[in-house]
């Protein structure tokens, strides 16, 4: 899966790519390059940029200064209308006064195509998309919420364009109906082989479809790579919170390992990169694991189980070491045979720990 | 982008045109009213020596009696249409469910007719021999004095011609009023008083407060209910007004006066408009 | 809460708003009674019943002029309130810009002024600028004051548009024409209705702006009110019975031609 871009040329750059409102830059001086029928996620928290940083990339906000390439030709000022790309909103955006057929057939009839051949067009896409054919004379305000991602979709590829991108689309939906949609969204990349660009606060969501996530932190891209990279090796502690439930410990380098403030104890540690003075220590909770013996793993802490979450086929300890909270992933079948308020120890091995910068 | 849209982004341009016509079609008027306040009595060229002489001369004369008269008929009418319409905004906003559109159509149409015609029609009802007397006499042989012409129908014609300006800001507001909040102060014991006290009132008060801003407010300016009504018993400011500017033919004296009641209203609306938020009133999300 | 108690408030309050609404309409009852008489004064109970009057007035000349001229007046007033209520409502509630507090202010301000004053203050203006009253200058004093009306009336509907329906339309090569009408206008088309629904029946209504504004031009409330204050004349209660029936039949299309547009508009098929 890592090498999926190895000799494609880029589709599209990004020199430089800033945009300010007065003082306040929402999107600064970003460098990228996205290959042609890549799906690459951009994410971060609301406020980090992507969605301003999504609008230049789609002609409906300007950028302050730097530059953006289309098959190497800046398209800075060409107008969202000019370009061929197209964007599935947020909120999808679906005509409400229009059908089904007329949503998809939007954009073919702009350019004027003649309606038989319109018509045939979206029949095409919305089979593609597993939209009933009666659909076609249906209103849109009457279709589920599934359904009208769908339309929405057919309506961005009738438009034929070179990228698209998505806004979010799927933070509306339930969890169920979401997982679904992201799978099928992922065939849908891979059947129609075009770029797809898709923004999210969802580091869970980026994992599942794409090839290359771009994580965003106040208007900066922080870290570039494949989502097995992202997840396996975080740069900042930013980057490895967002993943999801980690154990982060503050630390200091100190000769070969390290020394954890707060804990007041040395840890064995990945070897630190040059340079790397103090930082974050970061442990997955399925990294964690019960010890009889302190000597059974690099590093050991002794603490109190002070609660379980029950997560389906895993189970999550809460476990208190001193001040400080760790979370232990345990699958069903390996669960913790103890009761809450026990002792116990907890430990794990260097090699699965992550030495990140603030 | 072109020069064009940079000093004029989407918002301003829509705005222009009704911007431009407020210019010239309100903010101009009300200046030339000012400017006219300030030039000798019964004259009409605007270049004349300015002085603050209408304004002695309003300040010396009876005038007050007239806004008097306006301001305790517009608060009494404030007072009235609040008991009044508490109650339908409240069903409107809650209890009426589907027939509450019906129901606020049935109050627009009023709106609709001449409110000089609308008043007429309560003569028809109030006059001897009309629609009550007409039937108290033929029914039960009794024949009670009319109320045509005197204070109590004009406020009465008040209360009917304002009402709707009344209603619909309150129903705005008391609609503002998530009924998930009230079932919670419920839930925790609140009564139904406490209830209208704690939540009700306090929620749905920017409403109420722009429903009594613009009734006391056009209240004030009202004119036609003390004419067809009150039988010229009393004289509200707005008459003493049209007087100078009409049979009078003193358009100095007029717009003084006129000036003054613009101060009054201008300065009502304008601490009370300040303080809201225009968007969670009309239902921006 | 107990629900016997919550029936009765329920029932109570809808007695209340009944009565409210009896109470709205007895003038128009009372209008309505004076005006199916054959007598030429009103007494109560009705001796003689009959429409002679509606007949009388209504083939009468200068009731058709006064159509005629409140018409004219009432109709430039809505195509003009319209188009400059819908960009002023989409500024009012669809764009965020610096000043937008304060214009949404600067909109109510005529509809919070007595209207009176708004009117003698425009014949001063009028005036002022050596314009001839007519037909004209009173178009121009009913937009003063009906503009805003309409703007807010719009607003409303712009206020639950969903800006990227235009972003959308925008996005997929549609040009800003095309945006607007294609998405803009279909979209908020109750909403502009309404708004000149609204424009069209206070223009046709309003006495105060057209008294002093008209000059030698008369509309029908003018008429009527020159009726009414120079004696007792049955021809009032039949042009007043027939203002209330007009506004309520155009009020009452209005309604049903949205009703019904909404109901095309979520069924299948178009």
């Amino acid at each position: 899966m890592t090498g999926i871009m190895t000799g494609r040329s880029p589709i599209l750059q990004l020199r430089n790519l800033t945009k300010t409102f007065g003082s306040f830059a929402a999107v600064n001086s970003i460098d990228l390059d996205i290959a042609e029928g890549e799906f690459f996620t951009i994410v971060g928290p609301s406020g980090s940029g992507k969605t301003t940083l999504l609008r230049m990339l789609t002609g409906m906000e300007f950028a302050s200064s730097g530059d953006i390439l289309l098959r190497g030709e800046r398209i800075n000022d060409l107008p969202a209308n000019k370009r061929p790309t197209c964007m599935v909103f947020q909120s999808l955006a679906l005509f409400p006064h229009r059908t089904v057929g007329q949503n998809i057939e939007f954009s073919m009839k702009i350019k004027g195509i003649d309606p038989a051949r319109r018509k045939a067009r979206a029949l095409e896409l919305m089979a593609q998309l597993r939209l009933p054919e009666n659909y076609y004379a249906k209103n849109v305000t009457k279709c589920s919420g599934g359904e009208r991602q769908r339309v929405a979709l057919a309506r961005a590829l009738a438009y034929e364009p070179d990228i698209l991108f998505f806004d979010e689309p799927l933070s509306a939906i339930d969890y169920k109906l979401r997982k679904t949609l992201e799978k099928e969204l992922k065939d849908i990349h891979r059947e129609t082989g075009k770029t797809f660009i898709y923004i999210t606060h969802s580091l869970e969501e980026a994992m599942v479809m794409s090839d290359r996530i771009g994580v965003m932190r106040a208007g900066r891209l922080v870290q570039v790579g494949t989502p097995q990279e992202i997840y396996t090796a975080p740069k900042t502690k930013f980057v490895s919170e967002f993943i999801g439930d980690v154990n982060i410990i503050a630390v200091s380098v100190n000769g070969s390992g390290v020394t954890a403030p707060t804990l007041g104890v040395g840890l064995k540690s990945p070897p630190a990169p040059a340079g790397f003075a103090a930082g974050h220590l970061v442990v997955r909770p399925e990294s964690l694991r019960f010890l009889e013996h302190a000597g059974e793993a690099d590093n050991a802490l002794s603490g109190r189980v002070y609660n379980e979450y029950v997560l389906g086929s895993r189970i999550q300890y809460q476990v208190r070491v001193g001040e400080q909270v760790f979370i232990v992933e345990k699958l069903r079948q390996q669960a913790f045979a103890g009761k809450l308020d026990d002792n116990v120890l907890i430990g794990w091995d260097a090699k699965d720990s992550i030495l990140v910068t603030d | 982008m072109s020069i064009l849209s940079r000093l004029l982004p989407p918002g301003r341009r829509h705005a222009l045109p009704l911007i431009l016509f407020m210019a010239v079609g309100f903010a101009a008027p009300l200046f030339a009213v000012i400017a006219y306040s300030f030039v000798p009595a019964r004259t009409f060229d605007l270049w004349a020596d300015w002085s603050f002489d209408n304004y002695l001369e309003v300040f010396n004369s009876t005038s007050y009696i007239a806004f008097g008269w306006s301001l305790g008929l517009a608060a009494a009418t404030v007072l009235i249409l609040a008991l009044v319409c508490y109650p339908v905004a409240f069903g409107l906003a809650r209890v009426f469910g589907k027939w509450a559109t019906l129901i606020t159509l049935l109050f627009t149409l009023p709106l609709f007719v001449s409110e000089n015609v609308r008043l007429y029609g309560w003569i028809m009802v109030f006059i001897k021999n009309g629609v009550l007397l007409g039937t108290l006499k033929s029914l039960f042989g009794w024949e009670p004095d009319s109320i045509v012409f005197t204070p109590e129908l004009t406020l009465l014609g008040m209360v009917y011609v304002y009402l709707p300006f009344m209603l619909f800001p309150m129903t705005l507001g008391v609609s503002m009023v998530p009924q998930q909040t009230r079932d919670a102060a419920y839930d925790l014991g609140a009564s139904r008083w406490q209830v209208f006290r704690e939540v009700d009132l306090p929620l749905s008060m920017p409403g109420i407060v722009i429903g009594f801003l613009l009734t006391f407010v056009l209240a004030v300016g009202a004119i036609a209910e003390a004419k067809v009504l009150g039988g010229q018993r009393i004289i509200p400011i707005a008459n003493d007004i049209e007087v100078a500017f009409t049979y009078a033919q003193n358009w100095p004296l007029g717009s003084a006066l006129a000036v003054l009641l613009m101060l009054l209203v201008g300065f009502l609306v304008l601490i009370v408009l300040r303080r809201f938020d225009l968007d969670t009133i009309l239902g921006r999300r | 809460m107990n629900s016997r108690s919550d029936r009765m408030i329920r029932a109570l309050i809808w007695a209340w708003a009944s009565a409210i609404i009896l109470f709205m309409y007895l003038p128009a009852i009372g209008l309505l009674l004076a005006s199916s008489t054959s007598s030429r004064y009103f007494i109560f109970p009705i001796q003689r019943w009959g429409f002679d009057w509606w007949q009388k007035t209504f083939v009468s000349l200068e009731i058709h002029q006064l159509f005629k001229t409140s018409f004219a007046i009432a109709g430039s007033v809505t195509v003009i309130a319209v188009v400059i209520a819908l960009f002023g409502a989409l500024a009012f509630a669809r764009y965020d810009w610096k000043g937008r507090g304060i214009f949404q202010k600067i909109v109510l301000l005529p509809i919070f002024f007595p209207q009176t004053v708004l009117g003698l203050a425009l014949l001063l203006w009028f005036n002022a600028l050596g314009l001839q009253m007519s037909w004209q200058t009173a178009v121009f004093a009913h937009l003063v004051w009906i503009i805003p009306v309409c703007t807010l009336v719009i607003s409303i509907q712009v206020y639950s548009f969903d800006p990227a329906l235009e972003e959308a339309a925008f996005d997929l090569g549609a040009s800003r024409f095309q945006v607007f009408r294609e998405v803009t206008l279909p979209v908020l088309f109750p909403g502009i209705f309404s708004g000149a629904l609204f424009a069209f029946l206070l223009s046709w209504g309003n006495f105060p702006l057209s008294l002093y504004t008209t000059g030698a031009d008369t509309t029908l409330p003018e008429y009527l009110y020159s009726k009414m204050i120079a004696g007792y004349t049955p021809g009032v209660p039949v042009l007043g019975t027939a203002s209330t029936l007009g506004a309520g039949i155009l009020l009452l299309c209005g309604y049903l031609l949205i009703v019904y547009l909404r109901r095309r508009r979520s069924a299948d098929g178009a």
